[in-house]
């Protein structure tokens, strides 16, 4: 019976070997893991993941790998020795997919390149993260989330209207890349479930930042029409903004039929005001709008305000700090936040899966310490004895 | 053969989220058929941009760009009639995209537990701004509200001015690109599983879930108690000049968190004296609020008289990490971008040729392709229906 126990999910029977870095590649790797497939990190202490040293003295138990790699196995492999890149190739020849956002050209420089990889493991589906790509006159250039932001064109619609693009949050990008990396590999499986054939897959993070604001890029075709951050604003709909709320709150606000913009004038004590009688009217005196809406909204308690202009029938939300993320009902009534248990610091919560499926795979363990499952890889998939897994310690392959 | 041919997916949707999963589906080749109500059609199609020549009702670039491959066909699902030939429909496909909410599923007499009952070889997708557990209080959402909703409108911009409003992100439908991505993802897992087991299933997409599990690098830590939680909008943040500058021509985001790339700006710079009031490893070990205003503040004025492609090629060489803030037109003149065929241009019966940006993943077996052109409104229902009713497979 194998040490690894069966967690169910849609990607059951997948085996995912995973040669990342960051967030990105990761992010990828666990949402397979998330859909019932089996994801192995290699790691090695010569080319450690920052996130297992950035700010902490404990590599098994760094917060932010923890927060990205729950319910994956680590083997840990040296790569820098022969016998290490051999192994490693045994191990991709039982893999159905390989993710790697390594920097460019370093898989060629271990010699798994696809060609060779493909040599071991003739279906494999081989996915490539690369901030332009893995093809192309800049594909050599490499940045952090922020840079894929503002080459692939979404941050300079982030911004106050009329003033320097500010960009989203400097957190934004890498896992959105890895989600488009994680549906091509999807894609390729069922592919492979039909045919038996598998596939290079080359994906950008520039160009996924694109596939973002698809619409805006779409207006440049159409109309030549270069867009601009505008705030919070909307074309179709007016109010349409965030407006301040008492104690440091704010409350999103969108009037998106004209039902609702009737009921939100009625609050506001603007039904009949000529100057906000019809959308046109609106968008010509958003800026007075806006006032408006801001003096009456500043003094009132955020959740309150909601509810009154939900029962109302208009579309508003308080824009959610992370305590309210944490204590959010509808995330809590999809039990957003699972637990998972690991082997260092026991039971923790930890983020799930956006999808709730009528077979879903288990969610249970925490991100693996480093070569935690050394004995599963070597033994159980490899096939190496107890004597032969010794020698590759004594060779410095793994611990 | 691409890899979804012979998948034939059921769109019943009239938002950004459904229509751009339908999308990402008819990419790779699968059928779809876009269930329209007849008088007038989605509704994206009267939403912008719209081509501001000609009067004709078939203008909008974004129902263009959202539709290609699909096929639209027109059905009154307020009728018994209608309910009756969608249910025929459901009988021969594979997968239904709907990003309708829970009521408007009942009324159609797709409930999910009966889908299931009925057609259990069915792939039922749901996405809606809460998941289908969503109480009545959130029944009116837009995109503006669930982006807020998630976090990242609290925290955007990073480094923000207090007085001023969280921002929505970029354009009008983060939120609904991120959510349909998701449930593209799911619906293909579920056909992967279905190969074997032969039994569909229920996915429920929420779009808020969907934007939360995307900061899951810092939600995660702050869930499981090990990084602060608070009502802060600096609380994502990373501190640090790190930024978005203007330069001559349009603007330029600089990263810098390393001695290495104080040094590297040192050189580009010809190591001015300001700098040297800075300690080499300030980034790591000394990166005050204070500093970081001073040094904002001098790459402000040197990067006003610079050029955006140049400069950043002039910093990239040294090792600091400094990129163009692209917009649209930047994008289609880009090198990289041409290379690579992310534009492609598609022949619209009423718009003409348009250049539509394509996908990000370049798939050697199974490349994604634009066959044919958004439909026209009902453009396929006469063949569509006699299709149905001669019992064609």
């Amino acid at each position: 019976m194998s040490a690894i126990k069966k967690r169910g999910g849609p990607l059951e029977g997948v085996r995912v070997v995973e040669l990342t870095k960051v967030w990105a590649g990761p992010y990828t790797g666990k949402l397979l893991s998330y859909l019932g497939a089996e994801v192995i990190r290699v790691e090695s202490l010569g080319s450690m993941d920052v996130t297992r040293t950035y700010g902490v003295e404990d590599i098994n138990n760094a917060p932010g790998w923890k927060a990205v790699n729950p319910q994956k196995l680590s083997v840990q492999i040296n790569m820098k020795s022969e016998e290490g890149l051999s192994r490693l190739k045994d191990l991709l020849a039982t893999a159905d997919v390989l993710v790697e956002n390594l920097r460019p050209g370093a898989m060629e420089r271990l010699g798994l390149g696809y060609e060779a990889v493909k040599a071991a493991k003739p279906d494999i589906i081989y996915v490539s993260m690369g901030m332009y790509g893995a093809e192309g006159p800049l594909a050599y250039q490499t940045g952090y989330a922020p840079c894929f932001a503002a080459l692939g064109g979404l941050s300079a619609l982030v911004g106050y209207e009329g003033e320097a693009p500010t960009g989203m949050n400097v957190r934004y990008a890498d896992s959105t890349f890895g989600t488009a990396a994680a549906y091509a590999a999807v894609v390729a499986l069922f592919h492979r479930g039909r045919t038996g054939v598998g596939q290079f897959i080359d994906v950008s993070a520039v160009e996924t930042m694109s596939s973002m604001i698809g619409d805006a890029l779409i207006n440049y075709s159409l109309n030549g029409v270069v867009e601009q951050c505008n705030g919070n604003r909307r074309a179709e709909m007016a109010p349409h903004g965030v407006y301040p709320c008492a104690g440091g709150d704010w409350v999103a606000i969108a009037a998106h039929s004209e039902p609702a913009w009737q009921a939100l004038a009625g609050l506001l004590g603007l039904a009949g005001d000529g100057r906000f009688a019809t959308l046109a009217d609106r968008k010509a005196n958003e800026a007075e709008l806006d006032k408006l809406l801001g003096e009456w909204s500043c003094s009132q308690e955020v959740t309150g305000l909601v509810e009154q202009l939900q029962a109302a029938g208009v579309a508003a939300a308080k824009s959610e700090n992370s305590l309210d993320l944490i204590a959010d009902g509808n995330l809590w009534a999809r039990e957003f936040y699972p637990n998972v248990t690991d082997a260092q610091a026991g039971s923790r919560m930890t983020v799930g899966p956006s999808w709730k499926m009528t077979r879903m795979a288990e969610i249970t363990d925490g991100a693996p310490a480093l070569g935690e499952h050394n004995a599963y890889v070597y033994g159980e998939i490899l096939g190496l004895s107890q004597d032969e897994q010794d020698e590759l310690v004594n060779k410095g392959v793994c611990r | 053969m691409s890899a979804l041919q012979g998948i034939r997916v059921l769109e019943l949707a009239e938002q950004v989220s459904g229509e751009y999963c339908g999308k990402l589906l008819s990419d790779f080749g699968a059928e779809i058929i876009k269930i329209e109500r007849p008088d007038g059609g989605s509704p994206t199609r009267y939403l912008g941009p719209v081509a501001e020549a000609g009067d004709d009702a078939e203008r909008s670039g974004l129902f263009a760009y959202l539709n290609t491959n699909k096929h639209s066909v027109t059905l009154d699902l307020t009728s018994a009639d209608g309910v009756q030939t969608l249910h025929k429909l459901l009988d021969k496909v594979d997968v239904v995209v709907a990003d309708q909410r829970l009521d408007w599923l009942q009324a159609a007499g797709l409930e999910p537990e009966a889908v299931a009952a009925r057609w259990p070889a069915l792939v039922l997708c749901c996405i809606t701004p809460f998941g289908l557990q969503e109480t009545p209080a959130e029944l009116a959402a837009t995109d503006l509200t669930v982006f807020h909703s998630s976090g990242w409108g609290f925290h955007t911009p990073s480094a923000p001015d207090l007085s001023r409003p969280p921002l929505k992100g970029a354009g009008r439908f983060m939120a609904s690109y991120e959510a349909a991505l998701d449930a593209a993802l799911c619906v293909v897992a579920a056909l992967c599983e279905r190969q074997t087991s032969q039994q569909g299933q229920l996915i429920d997409i929420s779009m808020q879930a969907v934007l939360v599990t995307r900061t899951d690098y810092v939600m995660g830590q702050m869930v499981a108690g090990d990084m602060p939680v608070s009502d802060e909008r600096t609380a994502f943040d990373l501190a640090g000049p790190a930024a978005i500058y203007a330069t001559a021509d349009g603007f330029v985001y600089i990263w810098m968190s390393a001695p290495a790339h104080w040094q590297a700006l040192g050189t580009l710079l010809g190591n001015p004296e300001w700098m040297n009031d800075f300690p080499g490893d300030w980034l790591e070990k000394g990166c005050t609020p204070e500093r970081v205003e001073v040094v904002r503040g001098h790459l402000a004025t040197w990067l006003a008289g610079e050029e955006k492609a140049a400069i950043s090629a002039a910093a990239q060489k040294l090792g600091l990490i400094m990129v163009p803030v692209n917009n649209a037109g930047d994008l289609q003149a880009c090198e990289q971008f041409i290379y690579r065929q992310y534009f492609a241009e598609v022949e619209h019966p009423r718009l003409g040729k348009l250049v539509h940006p394509t996908v990000p993943y370049r798939m050697s077996e199974t490349p994604a392709s634009i066959h044919s052109p958004a439909p026209l409104l009902g453009q396929h229902t006469a063949t569509t229906l006699a299709a149905l009713a001669g019992g064609e497979q």
